[in-house]
């Protein structure tokens, strides 16, 4: 295969920097709609830059009781969110080498440094979150996995490219099967409701914020803005394979983004050992999904 | 009153709550050497039948040791009121199962004793004693210190769980970080003064914190309330309980992230306070009970703005109620979680919305049917599941019953001959001590008031409602997780300023 530097490289680049320059202001559309549905004005749809303005602004504290893992962390999560972007097929170009298994791996990579860090502060809150971002992990991982079976099976390659270029415009139960169970998968991983609550600061129902719970300044921003990058990262890849309906990109990941707050709006959060039944259900839509191809 | 000695105080308590009948409403103790009688605790055990408490009286001779045999083996509800006794006057309970302090922290000294006469109000006090935390031990197991500054907009409080994993092994709680002295403040204040700082006791509870007041005042006192006053002071506390339930309920759900129902309750709730805002001028309902009536009268414009603020409120208020009864996975988080058992609600002498979930049915306004209560229709809501979902019920039941009781009182008012709204110059008994009760929307709020020679307060007590209610907080969180905590705690709705007075 002849790849140039620039189709290659520099494109892809340029396309991961676009992601990551608008994974806020689709985190802010987020927030915007959930606050209008709950009869609130809500913050600014840029607020989620401002608070990374102030967060990089502000002095960053370092507990004395951490070790280097504490500090490679946050660097190590945006890096393994970023590079996840890289692959995300080019709108640009047609390269095909972003592979789905090297993608949920990189962002498995990230989870893990994340979760190790939660613990190196020895905050009993920090060992909680870990745990249970872990627990939820490993509920996750196997469905998603199965959701890419799906994909892979329907476009017969496991290159993110070729799913999406086969992605239903055709509407058929296998498509809508795939939808759904996608979108709650996305839900999941992305510490939304009903499986995690983002907006909460009650402390001991918290799971991807207990993580976080040591981080200022700096390292606080570098967090959330991967955060949000996977977000980002997440309705791009539903938009591209799981979306049901043809349509621009754009409108698409604005959809979905709008579908995420309606959600979050009608349900609660679960009990914590829910989760594991929820994501079960979640695999078993899969399954159906990929018989009914 | 039963009076006995203090070695008789146990036998004297046995035989008033009727072998645990009559549950014990408060106990607390009053320094008299002033008067030359020495120290007493008084127990107050509320007689349903009689719709009256029975209060009991232990007089300590003035040289006698301060010691007396703990009531708690008895009634599991005199624990907390042992302890601040302890903590407060130095009046120690014999054999009491946990001894610990309990108002008093860390910077206090080691025999300090705030609340006895000789110790003075500005005394400047520098220490340091031990505070205990209950924690539990062994292998795998871990604590969890949440607080005293929280993440929310709430009051101090600091929480120590014992966990295995997620499960919670032991909660205690270390409460009265903000203990404000307020029974001690107003000590040799007259009733007028002190009644600017009873009233402001508690946000929440301010009309129930007065009306309690001021009822145990004028038992004191040769004059009447008139019959108008009572019937605008019936309505103020209504609207009160109304806001609070409408508020709580609300916020139940933002303990489960359920945030469309939340700020559906918010917005009710304020729609509720503008309304007290253009009755009482405040949005607190503050300024209008006073003893002897009330200072306004609630005429026909007010009476309009409340009667088309219950309409809105109770539309929108059963498109919430509906809301919250269709929605699976909320009733899965409620349902079956934080279970108080009806033994639990009895021993501990629960009060309000906690007690009546688990079926101890306990309403002041019923059981001890003050005011003109026994003249309006009204249910006392009971459940028996006790866990969040039956508190939750028993608020949305109670909303509906005090939006029908105001609109009872609006009638009233409306067909009410001019009775006056206050009776002056009251003087009072001195040296008699006398109970006032009133139920809030968080249970009864009781207040005890004894006056010196000169018409100034020689002891308050006050025992607000989530006094009783918070012991039972760890004894809900028995084999639960600890996310479920916050939604289990909102759904007692406890007050950490009524516990700081």
């Amino acid at each position: 295969m002849n790849i140039n530097l620039y189709d290659g490289f520099l494109l892809p680049f340029l396309q991961m920097l676009l992601l990551a320059a608008f994974a806020p202001m689709v985190s802010g559309i987020i927030k915007k709609t959930k606050a209008l549905l709950q009869n609130r004005r809500g913050a600014d749809i840029m607020q989620d830059y401002y608070d990374l303005r102030k967060w990089w602004k502000k002095k960053t504290i370092i507990s004395p009781y951490t070790g280097f893992v504490f500090m490679l962390a946050p660097f190590m999560y945006l890096l393994s969110t970023m590079l996840a972007a890289f692959l995300l097929p080019n709108m640009m170009s047609n390269l095909t080498f972003g592979d789905i298994f090297v993608f949920v791996g990189l962002l498995a990579i990230g989870r893990f440094f994340m979760a190790l860090s939660s613990f190196d502060a020895a905050s009993a809150f920090g060992g909680m979150g870990g745990s249970r971002e872990v627990y939820i992990a490993t509920c996750v991982e196997p469905v998603m996995l199965l959701a890419a079976l799906a994909a892979i099976l329907k476009s017969g390659s496991t290159s993110i490219y070729t799913m999406a270029m086969n992605s239903g415009t055709q509407l058929n139960v296998a498509v809508v099967l795939a939808c759904i169970a996608f979108f709650i998968l996305l839900l999941a991983e992305n510490g939304r409701i009903p499986v995690d609550n983002p907006d909460t600061h009650l402390e001991l129902t918290m799971i991807h914020e207990c993580m976080l719970l040591e981080y200022s300044g700096r390292l606080l921003a570098v967090i959330h803005l991967a955060s949000m990058i996977k977000n980002m990262l997440f309705i791009v890849l539903f938009s591209l394979i799981f979306f049901p309906i043809d349509l621009h990109l754009v409108i698409k990941v604005i959809i979905t983004a709008i579908a995420i707050a309606v959600m979050e709006s009608l349900n609660n959060k679960m009990r914590l050992f829910k989760v594991r039944a929820y994501l079960l259900a979640t695999g078993g839509l899969l399954l159906l999904a990929i018989v009914a191809q | 009153m039963i009076k006995v000695k203090s070695t008789g105080l146990r036998g004297a308590a046995n035989v008033c709550s009727h072998n645990g009948r009559n549950p014990l409403t408060a106990m607390f103790a009053c320094d008299e050497t002033v008067l030359g009688q020495g120290y007493a605790i008084y127990c107050l055990f509320e007689d349903c039948h009689a719709h009256d408490i029975q209060v009991v009286r232990a007089q300590f001779e003035m040289d006698e040791e301060l010691k007396y045999e703990s009531l708690t083996p008895l009634f599991p509800a005199a624990a907390w009121y042992e302890r601040e006794i302890f903590d407060m006057f130095g009046i120690e309970p014999l054999n009491h199962p946990d001894l610990r302090p309990l108002v008093l922290h860390e910077s206090y000294p080691e025999g300090f004793y705030p609340l006895r006469k000789k110790v003075a109000v500005d005394a400047n006090i520098h220490g340091e004693r031990e505070f205990k935390i209950a924690t539990a031990q062994g292998e795998g197991l871990f604590e969890v210190a949440v607080g005293p500054i929280h993440a929310g907009i709430i009051e101090p409080g600091h929480f120590r769980f014992s966990q295995a994993g997620e499960a919670i092994l032991q909660l205690d709680a270390k409460l009265f970080y903000t203990h404000r002295g307020i029974e001690k403040a107003v000590e040799g204040k007259t009733v007028d003064e002190a009644l600017f700082i009873v009233e402001r006791i508690c946000g929440a509870c301010s009309i129930a914190n007065t009306l309690s007041f001021c009822q145990a005042v004028e038992k004191l006192s040769e004059k009447s309330v008139p019959r108008r006053a009572w019937v605008i002071r019936t309505c103020l506390a209504e609207l009160e309980r109304l806001y609070n339930h409408v508020g709580d309920t609300g916020n139940l759900c933002a303990g489960v992230g359920f945030t469309v129902p939340n700020n559906i309750g918010a917005r009710l709730k304020e729609l509720l306070m503008r309304c007290n805002e253009q009755v009482a001028g405040n949005r607190f309902l503050r300024g209008m009970i006073v003893p002897g009536g009330v200072l306004f009268d609630i005429d026909e414009e007010k009476r309009n703005v409340i009667a088309s603020t219950l309409d809105t409120v109770e539309k929108e208020y059963e498109r919430l109620v509906q809301i919250l009864s269709e929605q699976d996975g909320f009733l899965n988080r409620v349902k079956n979680t934080g279970i108080v058992l009806k033994k639990t609600a009895t021993d501990l002498s629960m009060v309000g919305v906690g007690a009546r979930a688990s079926g101890f049915s306990r309403d002041s306004r019923k059981d001890l049917a003050y005011g003109i209560y026994p003249e309006l229709s009204f249910d006392v809501i009971t459940e028996q599941a006790g866990d969040v979902y039956a508190r939750l019920l028993v608020r949305e039941k109670e909303v509906r019953e005090s939006i029908k009781l105001v609109r009872q009182i609006l009638e009233l008012i409306n067909s009410e001959d001019n009775s006056g709204l206050r009776a002056a110059d009251l003087t009072y008994r001195a040296e008699e001590g006398s109970w006032g009760i009133s139920e809030s929307a968080r249970g009864s709020d009781l207040h005890w008031v004894m006056l010196d020679k000169n018409q100034k307060i020689y002891r308050l007590f006050v025992r607000s409602a989530s006094y009783p209610n918070w012991p039972a907080l760890p004894v809900a969180l028995h084999g639960e997780i600890i996310p479920d905590f916050p939604l289990v705690n909102k759904s007692f709705e406890l007050c950490y300023a009524c516990l700081d007075r």
